[in-house]
């Protein structure tokens, strides 16, 4: 909605013209001033800056919806209640698997074997569902090339052998997964813009970004400390939303960090203070 | 866990403001000239009458005067798994509690960011608020059947009002809309945005721009607070910030923006106990309590261990 | 007023002497490094980091001056963050409370535009009061906070912004003057080097202010301390410090 152009919003012509003079053309280019810049750049008066953006802002709105519409839609689409098996009998009994149209984060240190957890699902994504997959195709967003299809097999040839066995299977099943091998954060947005038409076409019943934290670590680093909040640039909204309209589970893998108790980078400022003792006048 | 308690326990001094309200009289002409204002005396006795919306937790109600206050803009932030979903959803379902009862007896705007948003959660945490109300009031003895129909979940449900966010341009055009929408809905006490960072905090590359739209969307806040008579619960995410020489745990969005909010609110673990601290408030010292997050929402911690620190 | 356009030198001392210029913020702390209080006239600046307590000194100064001074206050409001509650608690006798509050008006402003409308009408009010020759009443102007309003016309493109800030500035002062009022208002912090904290707004607005204050919080023990950043005839980096105590009273 936001990339939603100015001149299909029921504005007057006049002030219409005007932001397109001025290179204003979606609703995100307007929203992105404040009304005061607005103004100044346009050279209109502040009540017309305000119904203007009134308008617009009433366009790209998302709609109002009530939770109990929420409760109900979810009661009626099946589908939105599914999910991909892990096929770990622990897991799929606490949680069912990995929820389609959500956003699951995999977390831990290095070697703990994400990578391979990542493999596995989607090897069940891609399986026929009579083996319990679901017949679908994956992507496969490889950050830190860890892919391998040979590991894919392996882990495919002793998980399920009685598909596998049959010959071109292992193909199949391998020709399922696509790999993207972004190096930049902003590779991964455009991938993921690319392949946000393939999601609603294409049969994919997975999406794997791993890791997420590959690129946003990578670039912290170059970055001046204290200035690490600015570096996510990971577009976790548009995953959310990307996962929600299409209802594919997305799984992104995650690094840890070593915590320690006593560094007072995971305090607030007023921690640690005497909270009982009365305070005198001074 | 219903508001309505004297607001001025603590004092010592005999006549408190509740008597002094006893004093005020009522309709009474502006006798000054300036333009629009209001003198603090009526705004007072205004003030003294005003319902709170209960968090669910008593603790915390009363280090926060009652409750949330309406007409002003109350942030709440801490890390993720704290609680943050939980009260605004909490805050959602109790603003409803009906009049008769001691609630608001309003309707809950929630735009959700994150998509956080977990109507099974609100459902449970409505039908909890549901039992908890008609249980208190079945004491009492006499509830209308009137009454009693409206005490239903899915009543509650239906009045809370859900805008899905995805971008900051519809968060802007959302805030800028409400104006006209709660023009039209007038029964809106609460405005939940959580949160509020989240989409701010991402493909922003001019961080002077950012804080001039976040100061303009600030102002919005305060003026849909004030003229709606709403209160607004901005939820936040932690960042870590650097002050006098070490790393901190900091709300998000940066200096400019802890000034955005009547009232600031962290939330955080102390142990294993989640507790919630008032860091600026104008009307309440800054004290700190623990809270409890259980099946049928936010609540007291069990009573054991219970605490209320006074700064 | 003046038979001449000028006054010199003798004429504005025994001015100042004859009459009482300083009004006392009800805040020891803050009236000993102001040598007894906020100046008629002038513009005051309080600034400080979020929860420094800048807010809690205008709502007591507020209180004082409509008690002690029996004077009129204005306060102008742009977070929300008036709490006539507030002030009635820090009132010691309840028996005048009444006659208190109702010197106190309060307005919430919550755009430049508005301000700037908002001061034009208060001065336009002023001086067709002085006109009638009523007794002037109105003491103390207070502004929380000025910044607020500020940030988000500041930067950017053009400079209009600046400039409408330098002419709030010159608004304020002018009204301050025309009426012997004194006015406050605050300002929030930004980040500066090393994590230190300094005024918002810039080089251009720091000017406009005769006095400044800086107000901070120690987060261990709760003392808060004043310093003065700037002023007419105190010495520079005096400071002072003051408690948001025990009875919740400055």
């Amino acid at each position: 909605m936001s990339n939603k152009l100015i001149n299909s919003m029921g504005l007057s012509q006049s002030i219409s013209h005007i932001f397109a003079a001025r290179n204003i053309l979606t609703a995100k280019d307007a929203l992105s001033m404040t009304e005061f810049d607005l103004m100044m750049l346009l050279d209109v008066d502040l009540d017309d800056v305000r119904s203007a953006v009134m308008q617009i802002s009433r366009v790209v709105s998302p709609p109002r919806q009530t939770a109990l519409q929420l409760i109900e839609d979810r009661g009626r689409s099946d589908h939105s209640l599914g999910y991909l098996p892990t096929m770990l009998k622990g897991l799929d009994e606490t949680l069912q698997g990995m929820p389609f149209g959500c956003l699951t984060e995999l977390v831990g240190p290095a070697g703990i074997g994400k990578t391979q957890f990542c493999l596995k699902l989607s090897l069940i994504a891609a399986l026929p569902a009579s083996a319990g997959g679901l017949n679908g195709h994956v992507v496969y967003i490889d950050t830190e090339s860890k892919f391998s299809s040979r590991r894919l097999i392996e882990i495919g040839e002793n998980s399920f052998p009685h598909i596998f066995r049959v010959k071109g299977m292992a193909k199949e099943m391998a020709g399922k997964i696509y790999v993207i091998h972004p190096t930049t954060a902003d590779e991964l947005i455009e991938s993921l813009q690319q392949i946000k038409l393939s999601l609603l076409q294409h049969e994919v019943k997975l999406v794997v970004i791993d890791s997420i934290a590959a690129l946003t670590l990578r670039e912290t680093e170059t970055n001046k400390i204290g200035y690490k909040q600015q570096t996510l640039g990971c577009p976790v909204s548009y995953l959310k939303s990307l996962a929600e309209l299409s209802q594919v589970p997305i799984v992104v893998t995650n690094q840890v960090r070593s915590t320690r108790t006593d560094d007072s980078s995971f305090r607030y400022t007023f921690e640690g203070k005497k909270f009982d003792r009365p305070l005198r006048k001074v | 866990m219903l508001p309505g308690r004297a607001i001025f326990s603590n004092r010592s001094d005999g006549v408190t403001p509740m008597t002094a309200h006893e004093r005020l009289p009522q309709n009474r002409p502006i006798q000054s000239d300036f333009f629009g204002a209001q003198t603090a005396w009526e705004m007072l006795s205004e003030e003294l009458v005003q319902k709170h919306i209960t968090t669910g937790c008593q603790d915390l109600d009363d280090i926060l005067g009652g409750g949330i206050h309406c007409k002003e803009v109350t942030e709440i932030g801490g890390v993720p798994g704290i609680g943050k979903t939980q009260i605004g959803i909490q805050l959602a379902v109790n603003v409803q509690i009906p009049d008769e009862f001691g609630g608001l007896g309003g309707k809950a705007i929630y735009i959700d960011t994150e998509g956080s948003f977990m109507v099974e959660r609100a459902y449970q945490i409505a039908k909890a608020c549901v039992q908890d109300v008609l249980s208190i009031s079945a004491i009492d003895g006499k509830v209308a059947e009137t009454h009693r129909k409206k005490m239903n979940p899915n009543v509650f449900l239906a009045n809370i009002l859900y805008f899905r966010v995805c971008s900051y341009t519809e968060q802007i055009a959302v805030i800028n809309y409400l104006e006209k929408f709660l023009a039209e809905e007038r029964d809106v006490k609460i405005l939940i945005i959580d949160s509020v960072s989240f989409l701010f905090r991402q493909d922003f590359d001019d961080l002077a721009l950012r804080t001039r739209i976040l100061s303009e969307m600030s102002l919005k806040l305060m003026k849909l607070a004030k003229s709606f008579n709403l209160a607004v619960v901005l939820l936040n995410q932690v960042t870590t910030k650097f002050t006098e020489g070490s790393f901190h745990l900091s709300l998000a969005l940066g200096d400019s923006w802890s000034h955005a909010c009547t009232n600031r609110v962290i939330l955080y673990w102390n142990n294993d106990e989640r507790c919630a601290y008032i860091e600026k408030s104008p009307s309440v010292r800054s004290a700190s309590s623990g809270f409890s997050v259980t099946a049928e929402g936010i609540r007291n911690i069990i009573p054991s261990h219970k605490k209320i620190r006074i700064l | 007023m003046h038979q001449h356009p000028w006054q010199n030198g003798m004429e504005l001392l025994e001015d100042v002497l004859k009459n009482k210029n300083c009004i006392s913020t009800g805040c020891e702390g803050i009236d000993t490094v102001l040598n007894g209080g906020l100046r008629k006239g002038q513009l005051t600046e309080l600034a400080g980091p979020s929860s420094s307590g800048k807010t809690q000194v205008c709502l007591c100064t507020a209180l004082h001056v409509a008690d002690k001074e029996m004077g009129e206050v204005m306060f102008l409001d742009t977070g929300n963050s008036f709490s006539s509650k507030r002030i009635a608690s820090m009132m010691e006798k309840e028996i005048r409370l009444e006659r208190v509050m109702t010197r106190i008006f309060h307005q919430a402003v919550f755009d430049i535009f508005t301000m700037f409308t908002v001061l034009n009408d208060l001065c336009l009010n002023l001086r067709q009061e002085e006109e009638r020759n009523r007794e002037r009443k109105l003491c103390l102007l207070i502004i929380d906070s000025i910044s607020s309003l500020i940030t988000p016309i500041l930067g950017g493109k053009n400079s209009n912004g600046w400039s409408m800030m330098v002419s709030i500035g010159f608004l304020l002062k002018k009204l301050a003057y025309e009426h012997n009022i004194a006015v406050l208002v605050t300002n929030h912090t930004v980040g500066g080097e090393r994590g230190s904290s300094k005024p918002a707004l810039g080089e251009s607005w720091k000017c406009i202010p005769h006095v400044r204050l800086f107000l901070s919080n120690d987060r261990e023990t709760y003392i808060r301390n004043v310093s003065v950043l700037k002023h007419t005839s105190v010495i520079l980096g005096r400071s002072s410090t003051f408690m948001i105590n025990d009875g919740w009273k400055i």
